[in-house]
């Protein structure tokens, strides 16, 4: 068991090592002098000796491991645009993108949840209905929802999104854009859990049983799904820290994904080279805390590469 | 199901519409664009004037093309890595593995903008990106089935009638695996079109005077409360596109019961 999971903390390692180099090598391959983009005005003599200090004339590979020293010990580099460090810049925002990333999920669980449990036990109707409204959910881009969702209640002067910032009222709009668009992933799938476990001896027998109330089934049923909802929930998390940017941007959600867009836009690479990062990170992390928490909660789970 | 393929060859035709998108101002006297209905402008204009039915057209074009192209490259790419990583077991398979589990952790939007800045905009921006972050889902769910078709009878009869190695392998595991490329491929494209829209949208996909769908609604942002067709239309369409697409998938899927397995849980 331990030796499982030793492999898998390595794998998890490797990955994140192999998004370092690749990002890095990135950096190389790509036109533009970090140098230039440090000081535009610079030319000439002033920009070698910036470029001296900087240390970008140094063989690639002594570039690199001062990279990585840096990273192992946190630093992901100067802003270009501001004069702050990445990590301050992004440990700043974070707090709000987390909190948007976890409204989003619990209301898309609830939802799906709900959505999910109702057609499964119904499929005739409320399934096929189900089955639509997530046929068009998936299809709308999250940005379309947002600024459908800006028109609608930015008019009924319920909750004004646009003044941006962070408060619980601001919340509402974003996390509810995000949320429609991840509720159809989870209907599907806790329909079909639900599906699976109301044909369980059990629950049969206490249909047969006649008992009516709904209660209790759900007591089950509800005990069966957990767990792979928990799962997906979690990676979910994980997915939306970095997925959530464009919503962020149209809401004005100070968070890293505002973060990482308004830094693109204006060619502010270690930022947005630290928000991927970051993100990367909090995939592979949750990936492995998942990973984990099957292997204890359920041997069956052998699978793997 | 048909249905899907319907809507979907109707968005073909589209693009019969006017070649040229005319920058005549089809402005209001306050400069405002047009609504829908207008005589002139059926769809309506957009803030700088452009009559939006030619532009819808061309941008349905842009997001299809983009989800055929981008399709074909992630597919290929992916299956590839399945075949070999399935095929060669061992070390070749532990690498590719770890490679794929690389991608997929990679969050798309933050990286996105990354590589945006170092490719020259347009339809290759676009589907390069989207290629590198579609090839790994795949990647994996092709290497299960490739794995699930090694057992099967024929890997060993083929060897033990001599075939060598990797070429004649390809040609026998290949066949076998190509329904199930095949039912992914219109999941895929959906998502390839959401995705082109979006990074359009954020500025990383498609340049301006190319029309597409994101990039109209990003464009037009502004405009929106007193225009709100210069949101719907785009959305509608991008709906329509990304519906057929799925639809097409769930026909594709009902007639090959087995490849249910494939569904909408990615994104």
């Amino acid at each position: 068991m331990t030796r499982r999971l030793m492999a898998r903390l390595g794998q998890a390692l490797l990955v994140v090592i192999f998004v370092v180099v690749l990002t890095f090598i990135l950096q190389y391959v790509l036109p533009g002098d970090p140098a230039h983009a440090l000081v535009p005005r610079a030319s000439g003599a002033v920009l070698e000796r910036l470029r001296e200090a900087l240390h970008l004339n140094d063989p690639l590979m002594v570039q690199f491991a001062r990279y990585f020293g840096g990273l192992l010990r946190g630093n992901l580099g100067q802003s270009y645009v501001q004069q702050r460090s990445v990590v301050s810049l992004i440990a700043e925002r974070l707090p709000a993108t987390l909190l948007l990333a976890f409204a989003a999920v619990v209301i898309q669980t609830l939802i799906g949840s709900a959505l999910g449990v109702a057609a499964a036990f119904r499929p005739k109707v409320v399934g096929k209905a189900v089955t639509s409204i997530d046929l068009v959910l998936f299809s709308t881009p999250s940005f379309t929802i947002g600024l459908l969702l800006i028109l609608l209640f930015g008019f009924r002067l319920h909750l004004l999104p646009v003044a941006g910032g962070f408060g619980l009222l601001q919340l509402v709009l974003p996390a509810i854009t995000v949320a429609l668009g991840g509720v159809p992933w989870y209907a599907q799938i806790v329909r079909e859990e639900t599906i699976q476990s109301l044909s369980s001896p059990y629950v049969r027998t206490a249909i047969a049983k006649g008992v009516p109330d709904r209660r209790i089934i759900r007591t089950h049923v509800l005990r069966n799904i957990f767990p792979p909802i928990l799962t997906m929930a979690g990676l979910d998390f994980a997915g939306l820290i970095s997925g959530v940017a464009i919503v962020e941007s149209i809401f004005g959600w100070p968070g890293i994904g505002q973060l990482a867009i308004s830094s693109s836009n204006s060619e502010d690479r270690p930022v947005v080279l630290g928000v991927v990062l970051i993100g990367t990170v909090a995939i592979v992390v949750f990936n492995l805390v998942v990973d984990i928490l099957q292997m204890y909660l359920d041997p069956r789970t052998r699978q793997g590469f | 199901m048909l249905c899907g393929l319907v809507i979907f060859a109707v968005a073909a035709p589209v693009f019969g519409n006017p070649n040229h998108q005319d920058y005549v101002n089809g402005l209001t006297a306050n400069g405002l664009p047009v609504g829908v209905g207008n005589s002139r402008y059926i769809l309506g204009t957009d803030t700088l004037g452009r009559s939006m039915l030619p532009r819808l057209a061309y941008g349905t074009r842009t997001s299809l093309t983009v989800a055929f192209i981008a399709n074909a490259t992630s597919l290929g790419v992916s299956a590839v890595v399945a075949l070999v990583a399935g095929f060669y077991r061992r070390w070749t398979e532990a690498v590719l593995m770890r490679l794929t589990d690389s991608f997929l952790a990679m969050p798309s939007i933050p990286t996105s903008l990354f590589l945006a800045a170092f490719l020259p905009g347009g339809i290759t921006r676009v589907v390069v990106i989207a290629t590198i972050f579609f090839w790994a889902y795949p990647a994996r769910v092709f290497y299960g089935e490739v794995l699930r078709l090694r057992r099967r009878g024929f890997v060993e009869s083929s060897e033990a009638a001599g075939a060598q190695g990797s070429t004649i392998m390809f040609r026998h595991i290949l066949p076998h695996l190509f329904p199930l490329v095949l039912t992914y491929a219109p999941l895929n494209a959906a998502s390839a079109v959401l995705f082109e829209s979006a990074l359009s949208f954020i500025g990383a996909g498609i340049t301006p005077p190319t029309a597409s769908l994101g990039r109209m609604i990003q464009e037009n942002q502004n405009a929106l409360s007193y225009s709100p067709h210069l949101l719907v239309e785009p959305t509608v369409l991008i709906l329509l596109v990304t519906m057929a697409f799925l639809l097409v998938g769930d026909g594709l899927k009902a007639r090959n019961p087995d490849l249910a397995r494939v569904s909408w849980l990615t994104h």
